[in-house]
Parts: C-alpha cells; sequence; structure tokens
C-alpha cells in the first residue's frame, strides 16, 4: 500500500570493488534497486555472483565503493559509523549463513546480544530472548551452550537472536542452507509471519522452493540484478535457480574474465556451510 | 547501562582465562607492591617525626643551619662537603630568640663526639649532647632513674640514656656513677627510660647519649659553642608562623643579613632534613614505576592475546550493532579490571612486605589514604594506558573479515 512513500532501501549504481591493479574485480557492477516498505525479497543467482557482498552492504557492514545507497531516504554515506551501529542494533536484523553464536555464551545470552547495544536492561532483556525462544520451539534450550544444540536448532537460535530487537529490515543470508525441509518450512513460515507484520525482508536462498514465501525474487549474474519478478507466489522458471549446485560450471565462466583473488577464499566456505 | 554490561562481559571473560589473568594480575600487584612498600616505609619515617611534634602540643620551632643543595655529585663524594662546614649557630643566637616574647624557651643542641668511657667499658657509638635544663620543654623525656641536669647540678654532671647506661656499667640503673668523656669525669645524676625513637627531630639517638650542659660541652670545644639546631618552644596560642618569621628576621640581623639558618615550624619539621633521603627515596620509587610498567606491557600482552582470539565475536558484535566506541570500552574495562585488582593485590601485599622490612628498622610503615589513593590511581592509569591499543585495534576490526575466521 505506502508503495509511493520513500523506498525504505534505494540503490543506484552500487558498485564493490575488491583488489587493486591486476586482481581488481568488481564484485557488484553497479546494482540499481528499490525496495519498498514490506516486500518479502528473495535474491538469487549463482555463487559468487555478488548476493552476499549486496546483503552485507544493506546491512552497513560494509561500504560500497561507488553509488548510492539510501536508507529510509538518507544516503548512508553521510552517517557516522556510531550511526551506522545504532542502525544494526535496532533496525537491521541479520542471519547469517553460518549461525555466529558465541560459543561461550548460553542460548539465551546469545539472542539477547543485540538488544544489549539498543540499551535494553538485562533482565527485560533476558524476558524478551525468552519469549522470542519460545516461538521458536527452543524454550527448553534456553540454558544450552552452542556446542549442545543440533545444526536445526543452532540456526533457529540465530534466526531468534536476528528477530529479537524487533527490526524493521530482515536480513536473511541462506536462512534455511543448514536444515531440513519440515524444518525450513517452519522458518519461512516464522519469516512470512513476520512479513505479514510489515516487515521488509531481504533473503539470499539456493532453494527454489522458498522463493514461494518472496513478494519479489530477483536474479544476480555477474554483480547486476539479471532479473527482477513481482507478485510471484509460484516458482519463477529461471533456469539458474533450479539446480542449486549444478550452477557452479555456470558462474566459473564469467567469473574467470576479470578473476578476483578476494573471492576465492569464499567459494568453498560457502559450498561446505550449505552441504 | 551498557557500562555495567561491559562489566559483566569483562568479569566474565576474565574467568574464562583465569591463569593468564591472574599471572597479568600478578604482574601489576608485583609493581604496585614495590611502590607502596618504598612510599610506606619513606611517610612511615615522616610520621614518627610528626608524632614527637605534635605530642609537644605543635608549639615547637625548629632552627638550622642551612643546608647545601645536595646534588648528584656528592654521591661521588666520601663525605659530602656539608659535613665539614661549621655551624652558623652561635650562643648569642639563642639568646635573641629568647628574648622574644612569644618564646617559653630556646634550647640549644651541641653534639660532640668524644670517647665514653668507664675505666672497664668503652662504650661504641656513644652520642655526645650538650644543651640547657630546658631540654626537656622541646622533647619528651621520661626517666628510669634520677632526673634531668639541672642549673644546680650543672656542672660535671650527666644524663645518659638506658642503651649507654647498660653499655658503661651493665645496669641501667646507673644514678651516682663516673665515666669520662674525653678524659673529664662526670657523673650520672639521671638515666632515660628507653626511648625507642632513633629517628627524631633532633637528629640524636638518646638511648645512647650522654647529656651534658651546654658550658662543659663548651669546654670540649675550645670554649666555643659549636649549635646544631635550636629547638624553640613557644607559649600557648602562639601564630607559628609569624614566630618563625620573627626568628629568622632576629638571625637574620644576628649575622649580618646572611640567610644562613631555617626555621621550621608544623609538618616542616618533619620533612626528612636529609636531601639524600629524599633523593634515594624518589630513586627507589622510580625503579619500582617500572616494575609498574613491565606489568603494563604485560596487560596490553595478554590484552592482544584476547583481542586476536576473540576476533569473531568481535565482528558478530559489531554487526548486531555494537559501535566502536563500546567495544573500545568493553575491552578497555577489561584491562582496567585487571589493573585494580592488580593494585587492590599489590597494595595489601606491600604493605606486608613494609612490615616484615619494618621488623629490621627502627619504624613503622605508615599506612594513610594518599598511598591508597595514588595506588588505586596508578593501577587504573596502567590499566587504561596499556589497555588502549589493544581496544583500538579490537574496534577497528572489519565486521566482515573478523566473522570469516572461525575462532
Amino acid at each position: 500500500m505506502p508503495r509511493k512513500k520513500t523506498p525504505v532501501i534505494q540503490l543506484n549504481g552500487l558498485k564493490k570493488r575488491f583488489g587493486v591493479g591486476d586482481a581488481e574485480h568488481f564484485a557488484l557492477d553497479g546494482v540499481d534497486l528499490t525496495v519498498e516498505k514490506g516486500e518479502f525479497i528473495a535474491i538469487m543467482g549463482p555463487s559468487g555472483c555478488g548476493k552476499t557482498t549486496l546483503l552485507n552492504i544493506i546491512a552497513l557492514l560494509d561500504r560500497a565503493t561507488s553509488g548510492d545507497y539510501l536508507l529510509d531516504g538518507v544516503s548512508v554515506e553521510r552517517l557516522s559509523g556510531a550511526r551506522h551501529a545504532r542502525i544494526r542494533a535496532g533496525q537491521i536484523g541479520f542471519v547469517f549463513q553460518d549461525f555466529n553464536l558465541i560459543e561461550r555464551m548460553n542460548v539465551i545470552e546469545n539472542v539477547a546480544l543485540p538488544l544489549t547495544y539498543s540499551g535494553v536492561p538485562h533482565t527485560k532483556r533476558l524476558q524478551m530472548a525468552s519469549k522470542i525462544l519460545k516461538t521458536f520451539h527452543l524454550s527448553e534450550r534456553e540454558y544450552y551452550m552452542p556446542w549442545q544444540l543440533s545444526g536445526g536448532q543452532t540456526q533457529r537460535v540465530a534466526i531468534a537472536r536476528a528477530l529479537v530487537n524487533n527490526p524493521s529490515i530482515i536480513l536473511a543470508d541462506e536462512p534455511t542452507g543448514n536444515l531440513d525441509s519440515k524444518a525450513s518450512h517452519v522458518i519461512m513460515q516464522e519469516l512470512a509471519d513476520i512479513h505479514q507484520r510489515g516487515n521488509t525482508i531481504i533473503m539470499v536462498t539456493h532453494n527454489p522452493d522458498l522463493t514461494t514465501y518472496a513478494s519479489r525474487v530477483i536474479t544476480m549474474l555477474d554483480g547486476h540484478v539479471a532479473s527482477d519478478t513481482k507478485d510471484v507466489k509460484v516458482e519463477p522458471t529461471i533456469s539458474t535457480t533450479k539446480r542449486p549446485l549444478g550452477e557452479k560450471p555456470k558462474a566459473k565462466k564469467p567469473a574467470t574474465k576479470k578473476k578476483p583473488a578476494a573471492k576465492k577464499p569464499r567459494k568453498p566456505t560457502k559450498r561446505k556451510a550449505k552441504a | 547501562m551498557l557500562l555495567l554490561e561491559h562489566f559483566r562481559t569483562a568479569r566474565e571473560s576474565l574467568r574464562r582465562t583465569r591463569v593468564r589473568t591472574l599471572l597479568t594480575i600478578s604482574g601489576v600487584a608485583i609493581g604496585v607492591a614495590s611502590i607502596t612498600t618504598i612510599l610506606a616505609l619513606g611517610s612511615g619515617v615522616t610520621n614518627i617525626i610528626n608524632r614527637q611534634v605534635t605530642e609537644l602540643g605543635s608549639s615547637i620551632a625548629v632552627v638550622r643551619p642551612t643546608t647545601k643543595e645536595t646534588s648528584l655529585l656528592d654521591f661521588g663524594n666520601p663525605l659530602p662537603p656539608t659535613s665539614y662546614t661549621t655551624s652558623p649557630l652561635k650562643e648569642r643566637d639563642v639568646l635573641s630568640i629568647e628574648e622574644l616574647d612569644e618564646v617559653r624557651a630556646a634550647v640549644p643542641l651541641m653534639t660532640l663526639s668524644g670517647s665514653v668511657r668507664t675505666p672497664e667499658q668503652q662504650a661504641k657509638n656513644a652520642l655526645i649532647l650538650a644543651t640547657t635544663p630546658d631540654f626537656p620543654a622541646t622533647t619528651k623525656l621520661t626517666f628510669d632513674e634520677g632526673d634531668f641536669i639541672s642549673e644546680v647540678t650543672l656542672e660535671n654532671t650527666a644524663v645518659i640514656g638506658s642503651q649507654l647506661a647498660v653499655e658503661l656499667f651493665g645496669t641501667n640503673s646507673a644514678s651516682g656513677k663516673r665515666f669520662t668523656i674525653s678524659g673529664q669525669p662526670f657523673t650520672v645524676v639521671g638515666v632515660l627510660k628507653r626511648q625507642n625513637t632513633p629517628i627524631n627531630y633532633n637528629n640524636v639517638d638518646l638511648d645512647r647519649t650522654a647529656i651534658i650542659s651546654l658550658d662543659s660541652g663548651k669546654l670540649f670545644n675550645g670554649g666555643v659553642a659549636q649549635i646544631q639546631q635550636i629547638n624553640v618552644q613557644a607559649k600557648k596560642g602562639t601564630d607559628m608562623p609569624q614566630l618563625s618569621s620573627a626568628i629568622s628576621q632576629q638571625l637574620q640581623r644576628n649575622h649580618d643579613n646572611q640567610r644562613d639558618t631555617e626555621v621550621f615550624v608544623g609538618k616542616a619539621i618533619a620533612a626528612p632534613s636529609s636531601k639524600l633521603f629524599n633523593l634515594i627515596n624518589t630513586v627507589m620509587a622510580a625503579i619500582a614505576g617500572i616494575s609498574l610498567l613491565v606489568g603494563g606491557i604485560g596487560i596490553m600482552n595478554i590484552m592482544l592475546v584476547g583481542v586476536a582470539e576473540r576476533t569473531h565475536e568481535i565482528g558478530l558484535r559489531k554487526a548486531v550493532g555494537a559501535s566502536n566506541h563500546s567495544i573500545v570500552l568493553q575491552f578497555i574495562i577489561e584491562a582496567i579490571i585487571i589493573g585494580l585488582v592488580g593494585g587492590a593485590v599489590g597494595f595489601v601485599g606491600g604493605y606486608v612486605v613494609a612490615f616484615f622490612v619494618s621488623l629490621l628498622l627502627p619504624y613503622d610503615p605508615s599506612l594513610s589514604w594518599s598511598i591508597a589513593g595514588l595506588a588505586a590511581a596508578l593501577s587504573a592509569g596502567v590499566g587504561v594506558l596499556f589497555g588502549l591499543y589493544p581496544a583500538i585495534r579490537a574496534a577497528r576490526k572489519d565486521p566482515i573479515e573478523s566473522l570469516r575466521r572461525m575462532h
């Protein structure tokens, strides 16, 4: 409904360069994207096409080399580092590819961590964390340590952490990459509910099945947006998305042209995490 | 609020690396302990004299010849040049001070050297102090036997310290016994109770001293009084600083307008008169400071290890909203905790050491808030100073790079 209002996220000609000289490589090569409030976007594409880099820049974890990034109509370039931190603490929830729980903290403390930086008092933090864990059916695991959880549970804890501060934008990098299909749908249902409440969700995925939850599917290739389909409720017919692991040869060809030193190490990690 | 949270996090992570935290703490503790020991013993000396001065109602002024500036060069000399110079204080000065209205008594102190012996025994390290019968007015004396020399018994009589009595006669009940000072016979009229104050503002260990009259003393010095110090007892309610300047003016007039004497009142009397003592104290504190520096380097070292180990955690914290500022604070607080705990342990440890050392010394270490404050400030300061660099390094970490690290 509020389509005509200021977009939540607006990217104009966004570029991100890794390396210099011969090793120079653009992970993002002129991305234009407008995200309205309340959209549920699935970003797909082969490995190394810049999905994660794009997500990192949107999450203010990384800075673009050139181009504009307007968040709620304000250019983030002009904001201070401390302001970026405040936005990360209050406005953005990030679900990582590989959970990223702090090993020495128990589940509830991990989930409550983002609230620390929004200034929520200790007890209130734990209450809020406990509440969100309940929605993920992890109440009995509150005082477990991360290494005592199964992979699926760990991922759910990580997602609970991303949602605990009630962020308006949720960024998810392969949120269900490590879950079986049943658990995946539980998580996706949860994300869909959050979306229903008016939150904006941007999710990177390799699983075409999950795009059914999204309201918009973006396919990326070689650092720019290859296709952008709005209001899809059916599986898109983009060939690259059908067999996620089989697309590797496709990705390699264009990538070798201006090959990046920076990209190489990331591929195996990605695949391992998904395996 | 966030501060409390940082404190909680710091405590948690220090507890997790207990052994190396304890080792780092002990590094700081040793530094603080050595500084505390030196300061406690140093101010112990000052305190003991302070107590003597206040016991006499703080109405004491002390006149001493100006001490020459001690320089590092004097360390090399077998004997500081001041030892040879004669004191500018003369008997005339004592009389003119006594003439001042506010003065109840002015007591000259003339120390001499000479052999103190009986036909059978020679006393080692005995001192001879020539003074007037008013001496007890400026220094608290108690007697085992007899009384102080008086106008009546002035000639060839002496009051001796208990230690000297035992050395000469084998007993401290020595009244009426005779001994010689540089061949001159003297009769004991009083024996002092054991004072056990080898450090006092008279610079005389009364336990080992034979006190004789000023006139007898002059005989040993060719009939001239050679006064090292004049103790002035003021009348009750006298404004001491005013009296002090009156005395200085009087003495300056006596000494041809030369400023060769100094008048001390109140706390200044207790300040160690020897500049050498102050210098040694300062040098020792500086050396102790170096050990604190080493402790600080230990903090920095361990903090850098901690930052490297927790790179992944730092990345994550930044990703979920920690600003650089709060990462700096988190690590600084950790360093401050190490510093402060080290400081507390070192402070207590320093006093324990000072106590044991003082068993070998004639005075006790003094416990003071200023030393506690200094120890706290130093240890927190060391924490901040040496924690700052690791903390800034932690805060500067790139979140994406950090998250890629698996530990």
